[in-house]
C-alpha cells in the first residue's frame, strides 16, 4: 500500500471519529455498534471468500462480549486494551479447537455445525445463574491506560477505540487479501483438489481464515459490549449470526470496506425500519435484503465497481 | 522412485484399484495403459492422495505417501498434470505455469520458467494471454508446463495426449522424449499406446483395477 493512500485512510479514520463524536449521543451509540458488527462481518467475509458460510459467527461475538461483561464486572479490570486482549485470546483458543473439527466440513454442513456450537454456547449461558441467565448482566465502563473517563465520556472513548480497530484491522485485511494466502482462500473456493496439488494445504488456509474470523468476531463483541454496557445470550442466538450474514450480503465480498458499509447502512435501516413500522419493521428489511439480491447480486459493493468501469472506460 | 504396493482404493464404496503393485524406476518413463474405466485416473489420483487408499502402500523414495497430505507431494517436487487441465482461467498463461512456485515458495522458480519456456517456445509465445483465451491442447500445454514446474522428481501425467490435435500431439511427445533425455521420471497413462509406444521405457496394462506388465513392448 502506498503512502499517500495510507495517509488518505489516516484521515478518513479522523474525520469518521470527528463525525461520529460529533453526531447525538443515540447515532453515535447506533455507529458504534455497527463498527462492532461490521468488524465481525469482516472476518465473515474472509470465510465467504473461500466458499465457507458461517452461521455461527455469533459464538465469538458472544465469548467477546461475555469475556468484556466478566473481567469488567468479576474482576474489576476496565483497562480496555486488556479486555481486547482478553477477548482475542480467548476466542482464538475456542476456534483453534472448534476448528480441527469445522474445517473438515463445507457448504450446508459448515453453515449448520458452526451454528450448533453458538447455540451450544447460548443453551449453556441461559442455564448459567451466576451470569444472569436469560437476563445477562451489566458491563462497567471501561478505562484506557488508567485514565477512566466516567460513564458520560467511556461510550466515546470506545467509539474512538472502535474506529481506530477498523481503520488498522481493515488495512491488515486487505492486505492479508492481497497476499499469497489471501489470494489461497479464492482457490480453495474455486477448486480445492487443484490448490492441493498446486503445493497449498486447504485446510491449512480455511483453519487459519477460521481463527482470523473468530478474533475479529470477538472484537465486534467487546466492542459492542462496552458501549451498549450489556450483555446476554442473545448474542450467541443463530438469528444475531444470521444478521451477520444478511450484513455480509448486502455489503457483498468483493472490498474489506463493504462489511463496514453495509454495517452502517444496516443499523441505520433497522432503526428508520423500526420507527416507521414498530410491528413490521422485519418486513422492511426484508424487501431491502430481495431488492439487494435482485438487483446487486454482489453487494452494495458493486455500485463501487459499477462507477469504477465506467471510470476505466471513459479514461481509454 | 515410486512404489506401489497392495493397493486397493475404493470410490463411495465400488473397488476401483485392485491390489496394485507396481514400481517406477528413477529416471525412466513408465506407461499406464487401460481402457476408460480401467483406473488409470484412480491409480495417478491415489499416488498423489487426492483419494485415499483404503489398504497398501505407495513409497516415493522410500516415505509412505499415504501419510503425508496432498499438498506435500508439490515440496517434495512431484508434478502433477489432471486428466481436465484445470487451469485458473482468469490468470494468464505465465500466472498458471507460477501458481505451484508460489505455493511451494520455490526460490528457482525464474531459473525453472525459463527452462520450461525453453523447451516449449510455444508457451511462451502466448504466456500473456488469459488461460480461458486458449484452445484445449493448448491448455493441456500449459498443464504441462505447470506440472514441470515442481516436477523436478516425479512428473505424473494423466492422458496428456488426450484430445489434442495430431499435430500437437506430436509435440507434447517430442517434448516429453527431451524431459527423459533430462533423466526426469514421468509416470504416464494413455488409452492405448498409440503415442507413447516409442517414448515409454516400460509400460502396465490396467483392466478392471488390476495393473500388470505389458508384455508386447517391442
Amino acid at each position: 500500500m502506498k503512502t499517500k493512500s495510507l495517509a488518505l485512510l489516516f484521515i478518513l479514520g479522523l474525520a469518521i471519529l470527528a463525525g461520529g463524536l460529533l453526531l447525538p449521543q443515540w447515532m453515535s451509540y447506533l455507529f458504534t455498534i455497527a463498527m462492532g458488527k461490521g468488524l465481525v462481518v469482516l472476518g465473515l467475509v474472509l470465510l465467504m471468500r473461500a466458499g465457507l458460510v458461517s452461521f455461527g459467527q455469533g459464538l465469538y461475538y458472544c465469548v467477546g462480549a461475555y469475556v468484556a461483561g466478566m473481567l469488567t464486572q468479576f474482576a474489576e479490570v476496565t483497562d480496555i486494551l486488556l479486555i481486547l486482549l482478553a477477548s482475542i485470546s480467548v476466542s482464538v483458543v475456542i476456534a483453534a479447537i472448534i476448528g480441527l473439527l469445522l474445517c473438515r466440513y463445507r457448504e450446508i454442513f459448515f453453515a449448520m455445525f458452526s451454528m450448533a456450537f453458538s447455540m451450544i454456547l447460548y443453551g449453556l449461558l441461559v442455564r448459567m445463574q451466576v451470569l444472569g441467565s436469560t437476563d445477562g448482566f451489566n458491563v462497567a465502563n471501561p478505562s484506557l491506560l488508567g485514565w477512566a473517563p466516567g460513564p458520560e465520556g467511556a461510550s466515546d472513548l470506545v467509539l474512538a477505540v472502535a474506529v481506530f480497530l477498523v481503520v488498522s484491522l481493515g488495512i491488515l485485511a486487505w492486505r492479508y487479501l492481497n497476499s499469497l494466502s489471501g489470494y489461497a482462500g479464492e482457490a480453495v473456493r474455486e477448486n480445492e483438489i487443484r490448490l492441493e496439488y498446486l503445493g497449498g494445504s486447504v485446510f491449512k488456509v480455511v483453519y487459519v481464515k477460521y481463527i482470523i474470523a473468530a478474533a475479529l468476531a470477538a472484537i465486534g463483541g467487546t466492542v459492542t459490549a462496552l458501549v451498549s454496557g450489556h450483555v446476554d445470550p442473545e448474542m450467541a442466538y443463530w438469528t444475531t449470526s444470521g444478521e451477520f450474514v444478511f450484513i455480509a450480503l448486502m455489503g457483498g465480498t468483493a472490498h474489506v470496506a463493504a462489511p463496514i458499509i453495509a454495517a452502517v447502512l444496516f443499523e441505520a435501516l433497522r432503526t428508520y425500519a423500526f420507527a416507521v413500522a414498530p410491528y413490521t419493521w422485519q418486513m422492511i428489511l426484508g424487501f431491502a435484503l430481495l431488492a439487494i439480491i435482485l438487483f446487486m447480486p454482489s453487494g452494495l459493493w458493486s455500485l463501487v465497481e459499477r462507477f469504477q468501469n465506467k471510470k476505466a472506460r471513459k479514461t481509454t | 522412485m515410486l512404489e506401489l504396493k497392495n493397493v486397493t482404493t475404493e470410490i463411495a464404496g465400488t473397488l476401483i484399484l485392485r491390489d496394485v503393485t507396481f514400481s517406477v524406476e528413477k529416471g525412466s518413463m513408465v506407461g499406464l495403459i487401460g481402457r476408460n474405466g480401467a483406473g488409470k485416473t484412480t491409480s495417478l489420483r491415489s499416488i498423489m492422495g487426492l483419494l485415499k487408499p483404503k489398504s497398501g502402500q505407495i513409497l516415493i523414495n522410500g516415505t509412505d505417501m499415504t501419510k503425508q497430505g496432498s499438498f506435500e507431494r508439490a515440496g517434495m517436487s512431484i508434478g502433477y498434470m489432471p486428466e481436465d487441465r484445470r487451469l485458473v482461467p482468469d490468470l494468464t498463461v505465465e500466472e498458471n505455469i507460477m501458481a505451484p512456485a508460489w505455493a511451494c515458495q520455490l526460490t528457482s522458480a525464474e531459473a525453472r520458467l525459463a527452462w520450461i519456456y525453453e523447451m516449449m517456445p510455444e508457451v511462451e509465445a502466448f504466456s500473456d494471454r488469459r488461460a480461458l483465451q486458449l484452445s484445449g491442447g493448448q491448455q493441456k500445454l500449459v498443464a504441462l508446463a505447470r506440472a514441470m514446474m515442481t516436477g523436478t522428481n516425479l512428473l505424473l501425467l494423466d492422458e496428456p495426449f488426450e484430445g489434442v490435435a495430431p499435430a500437437l500431439s506430436r509435440r507434447l511427445a517430442s517434448v516429453l522424449s527431451t524431459l527423459k533425455d533430462e533423466g526426469l521420471t514421468v509416470l504416464l497413462s494413455e488409452s492405448d499406446q498409440s503415442h507413447s509406444a516409442d517414448l515409454v521405457d516400460e509400460a502396465f496394462q490396467i483392466e478392471r483395477g488390476s495393473v500388470e506388465p505389458l508384455a508386447s513392448l517391442t
